[in-house]
């Protein structure tokens, strides 16, 4: 009985525990912005956020120390990951960072045929 | 415009390129009247950063003038003279809030590779590969500059560009391996390197009050540049350093060790010799003998602030060292928005002269030769600049 006891408890707390963490942790991409969670939960809602939350499950909530807002995204890949990296930059400094169309010398054959593939693992990582 | 290029593996040229233009609100356009050589573009240059592609521009310490600002540019003006930090931060993320600024979160828009390599991206810099931002470098005519009113930093009408040059990044830099290393009255700092950054940060901690400060290189012409300002020196061709420390130091050891030499360091003996092999086979990135000195050196309790770039992983780091001595590890890519503005100050008040760095005042049609001179360290070169 006491161990049936003790097991039901364990029970309960493992439960619990599966509940409380983060679903497949793997599949979330999350980034704190220096922004009040409330005008990313409104009615006034930046419009990225709001297509991002058509094809995607999203959790906000404040960060601790008053850092602003956690923004995690469910299965983000790439470009996903990308584009709330720009929403980010957009929320704080108020418009997207460009590095595209910067002067360049020659780039050879190879750097020319190789040039998207680098170019997305330098921004987008491995994924 | 003509631009220096990294063309390959110890191989740079000069081209034309398109001009830069403005891409955002918030950008300005500097001509470029000084831009420095710096010991971390060898890395570049050798091919250790894998995120360079032939035809990036080089350059990301310098001075210019302001030539066309973006519409929601407030502070900067078209026609005023500023020294931009290498380092590029937006000014409104956490870090840059906290003074943090080569953490910056949004100015470097391709954070990819740092994140798989090291967990999380740094920030943005001028010219210095595609993991940094791929930002297009100084060693051109014209530069863009994005977030112009925080990067850009306004200089006093007295101080020439062969000084407002080094505010850009090397004075700043060695100023935050003291201020890193709570430099103060009383303390004994060794600063490893006496590049241009090893120099300011030996100078910075004789501004910050060290008793003695104590420098260690190879070239006697730097070597005697940092004696010139104060500075004890320590030829690590001729003597044993970690001896010599210990001697100079009544068996203590430096209170503070400053690292300015990097992913690069050379040495002398076997361990040098087994770095340079573990390193030309790839099977390290980077070079730690000068790193291990510091860490083995260094009091009980003491301070190591590393300034030198790193890039990936050493062997045989004195973790043991680290731990059992009780030493505090500190570094970073320089916050050098946090010291500009004061440094520019004393430059106009006289209390520091980063001029004497400028060894090689040289054409930008010239950066091939300028870039081997740097490299070979010949004709005592400690900086070669160019004006384009």
């Amino acid at each position: 009985m006491l161990l049936a006891g003790a097991a039901a408890v364990a029970g309960i707390v493992i439960v619990r525990a599966a509940r409380s963490a983060p679903p497949n942790p793997d599949g979330w991409f999350a980034v704190t912005v220096e922004t009040d969670p409330a005008l990313l939960t409104g009615p006034d809602r930046p419009d990225e956020l709001a297509r991002l939350a058509e094809r995607h499950e999203i959790r906000i909530g404040p960060a601790p120390g008053g850092r602003g807002s956690e923004i995690a995204v469910r299965e983000a890949d790439g470009e996903t990951r990308d584009r709330v990296r720009k929403l980010k930059q957009l929320l704080e400094t108020g418009e997207v960072l460009l590095v595209d169309r910067q002067p360049e010398g020659h780039r050879t054959a190879l750097g020319r045929v190789g040039a998207p593939a680098f170019r997305h693992l330098t921004r987008k990582g491995a994924r | 415009m003509r631009a220096l290029c990294w063309t390959g593996v110890n191989e740079v040229s000069v081209e034309d390129v398109p001009d830069p233009g403005l891409l955002n609100r918030q950008d300005a356009v500097v001509k470029v009247t000084a831009s420095s050589t710096c010991g971390s573009d060898l890395h570049l240059l050798d091919g250790y950063v894998p995120t360079m592609m032939a035809g990036d521009v080089l350059g990301h310490e310098f001075v210019g003038e302001v030539v066309e600002t973006g519409p929601d540019v407030r502070e900067r003006r078209v026609g005023e003279r500023v020294t931009v930090c290498s380092i590029i931060g937006c000014g409104r993320c956490h870090y840059c809030k906290e003074g943090l600024w080569s953490l910056c979160d949004n100015s470097n828009p391709n954070p990819g590779f740092l994140e798989t390599a090291n967990g999380h991206a740094s920030a943005g810099i001028f010219g210095y590969s595609h993991a940094l931002g791929g930002f297009a470098g100084s060693h051109a005519e014209y530069v863009r500059v994005p977030y112009a009113d925080v990067n850009a930093f306004p200089v006093p009408e007295n101080v020439p560009d062969a000084s407002a040059v080094f505010a850009s990044d090397a004075v700043p830099t060695g100023w935050m391996g003291a201020d890193l290393g709570e430099v103060g009255p009383g303390d004994v700092v060794a600063v490893w390197g006496c590049g241009g950054v090893g120099q300011m940060a030996a100078l910075a901690s004789l501004r910050m009050g060290a008793d003695r400060v104590i420098v260690i290189d190879r070239f006697p012409e730097r070597l005697a540049m940092a004696a010139e300002m104060g500075a004890e020196i320590l030829n690590y061709g001729e003597a044993d350093v970690p001896e010599a420390l210990k001697e100079l130091t009544g068996g203590r050891g430096p209170d503070v060790c400053i690292e300015a030499v990097g992913m690069e360091s050379h040495g002398t003996g076997a361990q040098y010799a087994y770095d340079r092999v573990k390193h030309a086979l790839r099977l390290q990135t980077d070079r730690g003998i000068s790193l291990r000195q510091a860490i083995h050196a260094c009091r009980k309790g003491g301070i190591v602030s590393v300034l030198g770039v790193y890039l990936g992983v050493v062997d045989k780091f004195p973790m043991g060292a680290v731990m059992n001595k009780g030493l505090t590890l500190r570094g970073g890519q320089q916050h050098g928005h946090r010291y500009i503005p004061m440094i520019l100050d004393r430059m106009s008040k006289g209390e520091i002269d980063a001029s004497p760095l400028l060894t090689h005042p040289m054409r930008l049609e010239d950066g091939p030769r300028g870039y081997e001179l740097f490299k070979t360290k010949q004709e005592g070169c400690v900086r070669a600049v160019f004006r384009p």
